[in-house]
């Protein structure tokens, strides 16, 4: 076994102090209140969620962090971290939790937080802006394909117009908007 | 004849539609009768879901509106859209605040979702209704045993409580063309698709890992059943060639392509053409009876 020869430092097991005067303590009660929430104050942090995540080594914050941060009340930090629009929402966190935390769904309430307040990767902000001009993800561009297959050129029932109605009335319309 | 209401979403028809194509040759053949919906509007994909959650509910809720007027099942041949339509049905269903809010909206429209809509994968309908047994009957060229790794897709099986499926049907379906079903280490992992948009070399080494984890196992061929999870391991072995300097040269194929393959239908019904890896080398596998 290695010794430490630097004995002044603190051990290597703690982690930063938490600055408390930053806390919110109503954000696990919001979390909750989310439509995934119930059960996020079961998480007693064995960190299986972290476990099972295929990405969590390029990541500050675990899964089982993020689920600790909110129990906590770091708002900020949490909200306007990368991790959350990085999540690849696969759900083996979820699958995974003992407790029954919907890790990976809280995720998704975590991201309709942050975006309620502004908080979107440019990328994502730019696929709102797409959703609502053209009314669709993805536009089909060879139609001469699909009638090599005897498919109708364009997609037989698709309608873009309600959609665009909807989400111009919605937060989509603010977001992609509000330039 | 059972009959469905067919929502392909906006990815099938606009990248893969092989894949929209076998899919209505194969139901086809198998008696089940499927029935383009009408007005109905893209799922938002879940990007829209982690940014407009009631955005998000509203135009799902409208298509499942839609899909109950006439009683029949919604079946759709896309991950993305399914997981969609089946997280907004399962969080309407379980939530009456908001279905009430919903149907505020829908009323404008002269729509009302009441949740009794079943919403499935259009292989799992192929599964449960016509069943195995009969789906064999109909193959006149089974595959000689090539080794087929299955990528499910995340969406698709997890959350298990909102999904209602399980990785052995997509098992059975492939064995029942006679290929033998590849188990490998990274058989639940994600393909990356999600996380595209906003960390490219991420999602890139993810199709990496899952293709190598594939290849190690000995795979021919990869099968999916999804547009997303499609182009992350197919298209993509091109962005690997050009990051990892790797060439997996693994064909991939949507399972309704495969499937048609076997009951004799030939490569250009299936549109085998367009599958971005060639996949004409799954055509050296099918035997005649």
């Amino acid at each position: 076994m290695a010794e430490t020869d630097d004995k002044t430092g603190p051990p290597v097991t703690l982690i930063e102090p938490i600055d408390m005067t930053k806390l919110d303590p109503n954000f696990r009660k919001e979390i909750q209140n989310m439509p995934d929430g119930d059960e996020v104050n079961a998480c007693f942090a064995c960190s299986t969620c972290t476990a099972a995540c295929p990405i969590a080594n390029q990541w500050k914050y675990k899964p089982h962090q993020l689920i600790r941060m909110i129990l906590l009340g770091m708002r900020e930090e949490v909200l306007s971290s990368r991790e959350i629009w990085e999540c690849l929402t696969c759900f083996q966190c979820q699958e995974r939790c003992p407790q029954g935390v919907r890790v990976t769904d809280i995720i998704f309430d975590l991201r309709d937080l942050a975006s309620e307040e502004g908080k979107i990767p440019d990328a994502v902000k730019f696929l709102a802006k797409e959703l609502l001009e053209k009314g669709q993800l993805y536009v089909v561009t060879a139609d001469w394909e699909r009638e090599d297959l005897d498919l109708e050129p364009e997609v037989p029932g698709l309608s873009t117009d309600e959609f665009k109605e909807i989400l111009k009335r919605t937060r989509t319309g603010k977001i992609a908007g509000g330039e | 004849m059972p009959t469905y209401n067919l929502y392909m979403g906006c990815s099938v028809p606009a990248n893969y539609p092989n894949y929209e194509a076998a899919t209505l040759k194969v139901a086809e053949k198998l008696g089940m009768e499927l029935q383009y919906m009408e007005g109905v509007a893209c799922c938002g994909s879940p990007n829209l879901r982690a940014i407009d959650y009631f955005g998000w509910l509203l135009v799902n809720a409208r298509t499942l509106a839609i899909g109950e007027k006439n009683g029949h099942d919604i079946v759709t041949p896309c991950n993305g859209c399914f997981a969609a339509l089946k997280d907004v049905w399962y969080h309407l269903k379980h939530n009456e605040e908001d279905l009430k809010k919903v149907n505020e909206e829908l009323k404008k429209s002269g729509l009302e979702l009441k949740c009794n809509v079943r919403v499935r994968h259009v292989v799992e309908a192929m599964y449960t209704d016509i069943g195995i047994v009969a789906i064999k009957e109909r193959i006149t060229k089974p595959l000689d045993g090539v080794r087929i790794a299955i990528h499910y897709g995340c969406h698709l099986l997890r959350p298990k409580d909102v999904t209602e499926f399980t990785p052995e049907v997509l098992d059975e379906l492939l064995r029942a063309t006679g290929a033998t079903v590849v188990e490998y280490p990274l058989w639940k992992q994600c393909c990356g698709a999600t996380v595209l948009p906003v960390n490219e070399d991420l999602a890139v080494r993810l199709a990496h890992d899952k293709l190598k984890s594939m290849k190690d196992a000995e795979a021919e061929f990869a099968m999916v059943v999804c547009p997303a999870c499609g182009n992350q391991l197919d298209l993509q072995q091109f962005g690997i060639k050009e990051s990892y300097g790797v060439e997996f040269n693994l064909p991939v194929l949507f399972y309704p392509q495969i499937l048609a393959l076997a009951m004799g239908m030939s490569e250009d019904e299936v549109g085998l053409g367009m599958n971005r890896v060639p996949a004409d080398p799954i055509l050296c596998h099918f035997t005649s009876e």
